[in-house]
C-alpha cells in the first residue's frame, strides 16, 4: 500500500456500517446511494464467485458484490436480513454502481480521526487491497471499505480471460467451417 | 463560438462536400452544366459568408478559384483531370482554412503558403501576400472587390431640411466614421432658377458610395435624426446582397411568415423602412378603395430599399414554404439526443407493458388480457416507429468512399471503377457512425492489395480498370454489407506461412481455404511485405473485426484466386431494442435475438443422429455443431431438471449452430441494456434486459456461441 492511501485513510468521517459473514464493516456515507431489499439476482456466468449476479434497480442492470465470497468464506446465506449496499464508485472516469451484497445494515456513526488505524499486514494469502483501514469504536474492530478497489481492474480481465479460454480452446479463425 | 459561426461552418461543411461530390461527378460525366454550378456555386457562397464574417483569408483564397470556375462555366477553360485535381485539393483546402479561422481566428503560415501555390498552380499566376495579390490580379479582366462592401447611398433632403436644423454635410461627414465614402455624386436638377430660389430652402441629393463593414441598420442609424426631413435609400452592395440571398435561403421555412418580416429578418431593409411601406400601402388602400393595393414588396422595391431579385426570392421561398407545408414530406430536424430519450423511454415502455401483461397472465384475468393484448400491439408499434426515426441510409457513407476511390487510384496509377448498389438500405445511425472506420479500412485494403496494377490485369485476361463494388441489403434482420474487388484474391499459401510464422496455426494443422482467409483477422498478422501509406496507418485487420464484434456483427472473408476476394458483413440494424426469444436452461432464463433464431425442435437423438462425442447433429441431412447452454454457461444443477429438451437453430449468414435448452418460453421484445463494463470480456453474454417480473435476463451472443460450438466439434 502507498503511502498516499494510508494518508487517506487515516480520516475519520460519517460511516454506514454492516455485518457481512461475521465481520463488521464501513463504507464512508458519501459514497453511499442507497440501500435496498435484495431482489431476483441473474447470475452471470463464468464469473468468480464473489460476483453474485445482477439486478434490475430501476431499469438499470448493476452488478452485486458478495463480501464474505470476496474475502474467502464462501458465499453468503441470503435471508431476511440480507441487504444489497449501492455505491458509486469512479473508474477511468466512468461513474458506476456497485451493490455489495451484505447480511445486516447496522447504523450511522461518527469515527474520529484518531480511531482510524492503518490496515494490519494479513500476509500474502488475503488479497486486502480493498480494506482502507481498520477503526476501533468502543472495543470493536470496524473495517474501512475502500470500495472503488473492490473490483479490480486485474480480476475483471482474469475472469474474461477464463471464460475466453474455455470458448477458444481453438483459434478463433478457424471457426468457419463451410 | 456563437450561433452564426457554427451555421458558418456547417454550411461550409455542407458546401464543400456538394463540391467534391461534383467534382467526381463531373469525372463521369464531363461537362454536366448542373455540376458545374453547383461547383461555382459552391464557392461563391463560402466566398460571400466568409466576407461576411470578415474572415478575409477565406474570401482571398475563394476568390481566385472562383473566378477560374466562372472561367470554365463560362466555357473558356476545360474542367480536365489535373484542374479537378486541383479544385479537390482547394476544396480541401478551403476546408482547413474554415476550420483554423473558426477555431483559432487566424490562419498559419504554412497553410498561408500552401494556400498561395495551390492558387499559383490553378491560375498560372504567382499569387504573393496582401498587396502584392491585388498588383497580380488587376491584369484579371472580371475584378470583384475584395475587403469591405461598397454601399450605395441615396439622400434626398426635402426643401426644409436646414430650416429645421439639417446639416447634410455634417452625415456625410459622420459617415466617414463608419467607413470611407468612396465617392459622391450631388443631384442638383431640384434647383429652381436664380429668382425662384431661396436660400433658406434644401434643394440637394446625393448618392453616395460608401465603403464600410458596417450593417444597413447601423448606416440608417445614421441619419436617424433626418429621418423626417429626408428620403433616404441604402442600397447593398452586390456581394452583401448575394449573402441577403443566402440568409434567405437559411431562413426557416415558416410558411406564416410574411414577407416584410423575412426581410427585415435577414436585414435587408431597416424597421423603418418596413413600417413606411406598410403605411403607404394602407394609405393607399384608404385612398383610392377601387385601385388595386400594391403589394409591400412592390412598394419596397420602388422606393429602391431592396432590389427586385431580393423580393422575388423572399417570394418564391414564401411560396416554396406555403408548398412544403401542405406537402406532407416535411422535414424536422431533431437533436439526436432527443431521440435517443425517446427510444429509451420507449424501453421502459415495453418493459412496463410486460409486467402488465404478466401480472393479468398471473391473476388469471381474463377480461383485461385483450386490452392488454391491444396495448401491446400498440407500444410495439410505437416502438418499431422510434427506431424508424434513427434510421438512415447507408448510401452516404457509402458515397464518401468516392473521393478514396480517385485518390487512391490516382496515387497508386491504378484505375478503379466504384460501383455502388443499395445505397439506401437504412439501419441505425449509431451502427452508421461505428461502421464507417471499418469500412474504410476494408476499402483500402481491397484498393492497396486487392485490385493490380493495370498493365498486371491486362496479362491476367482482365480489364484494365478494376471494379470495387459496395453492396447493402436486408437480411433477417440484419443488414449485410459487401465489398467486392474483382483484384488478384487472397494468397492462401503466403496468409499460412505468415501465421505459421507466428504460431498461429501449427504446421501439420489442416485447414481449409476458408479457414485460411479467417486468419488475416487475427492480431498481429500482415500479409503485406511492405508497408506502403494507405495501410499500416495503424488499424489492422484485427481491430476491423473488434470494431464489428462490439456492434454484435460477423464478419466474412471469402476469395477466389485470380478473380477477387469478397468480404462480408453482417450487422444489426439497431442496438436498442429487439425481438427476443426467451429460453430456459436449469431453470435459469436466456434470450436470443429473434431475428437469429431459425427454428425450434426436439432434442431426439434418434431423429437427427446426435453426436455426443464430436458435438454435432443432422438435420434434416445438414450437419451442425450443437452446445447445450447449461453445460456451456456452467449453470448449477437445480431440481427440476428434466429431460424433454428442445435444440433452437440460430444462424447468422452462412454459420449455424444448434443450443440445447430445457423450455421454450416464446417472444418477447427485448430492450438491451448494456451488462456493464466489468462484463465486458465475457463471451456468450452479450447483453441483458429487464423482464416484466423485474428481473434482469441476459442475452446471448449468439455469434460468439456459435464460435464456441463450432470449436467444441472440431475439438472431438
Amino acid at each position: 500500500m502507498t503511502d498516499k492511501t494510508v494518508q487517506h485513510a487515516l480520516h475519520g468521517g460519517q460511516f454506514l456500517t454492516f455485518v457481512s459473514g461475521d465481520e463488521l464493516f464501513a463504507v464512508d456515507i458519501m459514497q453511499v446511494n442507497e440501500i435496498i431489499e435484495i431482489s431476483a439476482l441473474t447470475r452471470v456466468p463464468k464469473t468468480p464467485d464473489f460476483i453474485r449476479g445482477v439486478i434490475n434497480l430501476r431499469g438499470g442492470v448493476v452488478p452485486v458484490i458478495d463480501l464474505t465470497a470476496k474475502l474467502g468464506n464462501g458465499l453468503s446465506d441470503l435471508t431476511k436480513r440480507s441487504c444489497v449496499v449501492l455505491v458509486s464508485i469512479e473508474r477511468n472516469d466512468v461513474q458506476q454502481i456497485l451493490g455489495l451484497l451484505v447480511d445486516e445494515v447496522r447504523e450511522i456513526i461518527d469515527i474520529t480521526d484518531d480511531h482510524v488505524k492503518p490496515p494490519p499486514s494479513f500476509g500474502d494469502q488475503a488479497d486486502t487491497r480493498f480494506i482502507q483501514a481498520m477503526a476501533q469504536v468502543d472495543q470493536l474492530f470496524i473495517i474501512l471499505l475502500d470500495v472503488s478497489r473492490i473490483l479490480e481492474q486485474h480480476e475483471i480481465e482474469q475472469a474474461g480471460a477464463i471464460a475466453e479460454q474455455l470458448s477458444d480452446s481453438v483459434p478463433q479463425a478457424a471457426h468457419s467451417n463451410h | 463560438m456563437d450561433d452564426l459561426t457554427q451555421t458558418f461552418i456547417q454550411e461550409s461543411e455542407e458546401l464543400l462536400t456538394q463540391m467534391e461530390d461534383a467534382l467526381l461527378a463531373l469525372e463521369d460525366e464531363p461537362g454536366d452544366e448542373e455540376q458545374i454550378n453547383s461547383l461555382f456555386r459552391a464557392m461563391h457562397t463560402i466566398k460571400g459568408a466568409a466576407g461576411i464574417f470578415g474572415f478575409d483569408p477565406v474570401v482571398d483564397f475563394t476568390h481566385p478559384v472562383e473566378t477560374v470556375l466562372d472561367q470554365v462555366r463560362s466555357g473558356g477553360r476545360a474542367l480536365d483531370d489535373e484542374l479537378a485535381g486541383l479544385l479537390l485539393q482547394c476544396k480541401d483546402h478551403t476546408a482547413a482554412l474554415v476550420e483554423q479561422i473558426t477555431g483559432v481566428g487566424e490562419i498559419e503560415a504554412t497553410l498561408l503558403a500552401d494556400g498561395y501555390t495551390l492558387l499559383e498552380q490553378l491560375t498560372g499566376q504567382v499569387q504573393a501576400p496582401a498587396v502584392a495579390a491585388d498588383a497580380a490580379q488587376e491584369g484579371v479582366v472580371e475584378q470583384e472587390p475584395v475587403g469591405p462592401p461598397h454601399w450605395l447611398i441615396t439622400l434626398k433632403f426635402h426643401p426644409d431640411a436646414l430650416r429645421n436644423g439639417i446639416d447634410p454635410v455634417s452625415f456625410i461627414r459622420y459617415l466617414g466614421n463608419l467607413g470611407d465614402v468612396v465617392d459622391l455624386i450631388l443631384h442638383h436638377d431640384q434647383l429652381p432658377g436664380s429668382d425662384a430660389f431661396d436660400p433658406e430652402s434644401c434643394y440637394l441629393g446625393f448618392d453616395i458610395i460608401f465603403h464600410s463593414d458596417a450593417s444597413k441598420q447601423e448606416i440608417q442609424a445614421v441619419f436617424e435624426f433626418a429621418e423626417d426631413d429626408c428620403d433616404i435609400r441604402i442600397l447593398p452592395p452586390a456581394e452583401i446582397e448575394c449573402a441577403f440571398e443566402q440568409m434567405m435561403d437559411e431562413l426557416p421555412d415558416d410558411h406564416t411568415q410574411r414577407l416584410g418580416e423575412m426581410l427585415l429578418a435577414v436585414g435587408a431593409i431597416t424597421e423603418h423602412e418596413l413600417t413606411g411601406s406598410l403605411q403607404q400601402q394602407t394609405e393607399q388602400a384608404t385612398a383610392e378603395a377601387e385601385a388595386p393595393v400594391l403589394p409591400v414588396g412592390h412598394i419596397l422595391v420602388e422606393q429602391k430599399a431592396v432590389s427586385r431579385e431580393l423580393v422575388d426570392k423572399a417570394l418564391d421561398k414564401q411560396q416554396k414554404a406555403k408548398q412544403k407545408a401542405s406537402h406532407e414530406a416535411s422535414l424536422i430536424r431533431v437533436d439526436s439526443a432527443k431521440l435517443g430519450r425517446l427510444i429509451n423511454l420507449v424501453g421502459e415502455l415495453v418493459i412496463s407493458n410486460a409486467a402488465v401483461k404478466l401480472r393479468v397472465e398471473e391473476q388469471g384475468l381474463g377480461e383485461l388480457s385483450e386490452l392488454v393484448a391491444a396495448s401491446e400491439h400498440l407500444v410495439e408499434e410505437i416502438r418499431d416507429n422510434a427506431l424508424q426515426l434513427r434510421m438512415v441510409q447507408i448510401g452516404d457513407t457509402f458515397s464518401r468512399f468516392r473521393r478514396v476511390v480517385r485518390d487512391v487510384s490516382r496515387d497508386m496509377e491504378k484505375e478503379i471503377e466504384l460501383v455502388i448498389t443499395g445505397g439506401d438500405t437504412e439501419l441505425d445511425k449509431t451502427v452508421v457512425e461505428k461502421i464507417t472506420d471499418p469500412l474504410t479500412h476494408l476499402v483500402r485494403n481491397s484498393l492497396d492489395h486487392g485490385i493490380e496494377m493495370p498493365q498486371e490485369r491486362l496479362r491476367a485476361g482482365k480489364p484494365a480498370k478494376g471494379t470495387l463494388s459496395l453492396n447493402a441489403y436486408h437480411d433477417s434482420g440484419h443488414i449485410v454489407i459487401q465489398i467486392r474487388d474483382d483484384g488478384a484474391g487472397l494468397d492462401a499459401t503466403r496468409i499460412r506461412a505468415k501465421a505459421e510464422a507466428i504460431g498461429l496455426v501449427k504446421p501439420d494443422q489442416v485447414l481449409t481455404d476458408k479457414e485460411i482467409y479467417q486468419l488475416i483477422f487475427a492480431p498481429g498478422l500482415s500479409t503485406k511485405d511492405k508497408a506502403s501509406n494507405l495501410s499500416g496507418r495503424g488499424v489492422g485487420m484485427d481491430v476491423v473485426r473488434r470494431n464489428i464484434d462490439a456492434l454484435r456483427g460477423i464478419i466474412d472473408i471469402d476469395s477466389e484466386p485470380g478473380t477477387g476476394t469478397t468480404v462480408t458483413i453482417h450487422l444489426p440494424l439497431t442496438l436498442a431494442i429487439i425481438d427476443g426469444f426467451m429460453v430456459s436452461a436449469r431453470g435459469e432464463r436466456y434470450i436470443i435475438p429473434l431475428s437469429m433464431v431459425e427454428e425450434c425442435v426436439e432434442m431426439e437423438a434418434t431423429a437427427w443422429q446426435v453426436d455426443e462425442d464430436r458435438r454435432y447433429v443432422n438435420l434434416r441431412g445438414e450437419v451442425m455443431p450443437y452446445l447445450s447452454l447449461a453445460e456451456f454457461l456452467q449453470i448449477p444443477h437445480c431440481h427440476d431438471d428434466h429431460r424433454r429438451e428442445s435444440l433452437v437453430i440460430v444462424r447468422i449468414g452462412h454459420h449455424k449452430a444448434g443450443f440445447v435448452v430445457d423450455t421454450l418460453h416464446g417472444e418477447l421484445q427485448t430492450v438491451i441494456k448494456p451488462l456493464g463494463r466489468i462484463f465486458s470480456g465475457f463471451r456468450g453474454i452479450s447483453g441483458s434486459t429487464v423482464l416484466g417480473s423485474g428481473e434482469v435476463a441476459l442475452i446471448l451472443d449468439v455469434q460468439g456461441l456459435i464460435q464456441a460450438a463450432t470449436a467444441q466439434m472440431q475439438l472431438h
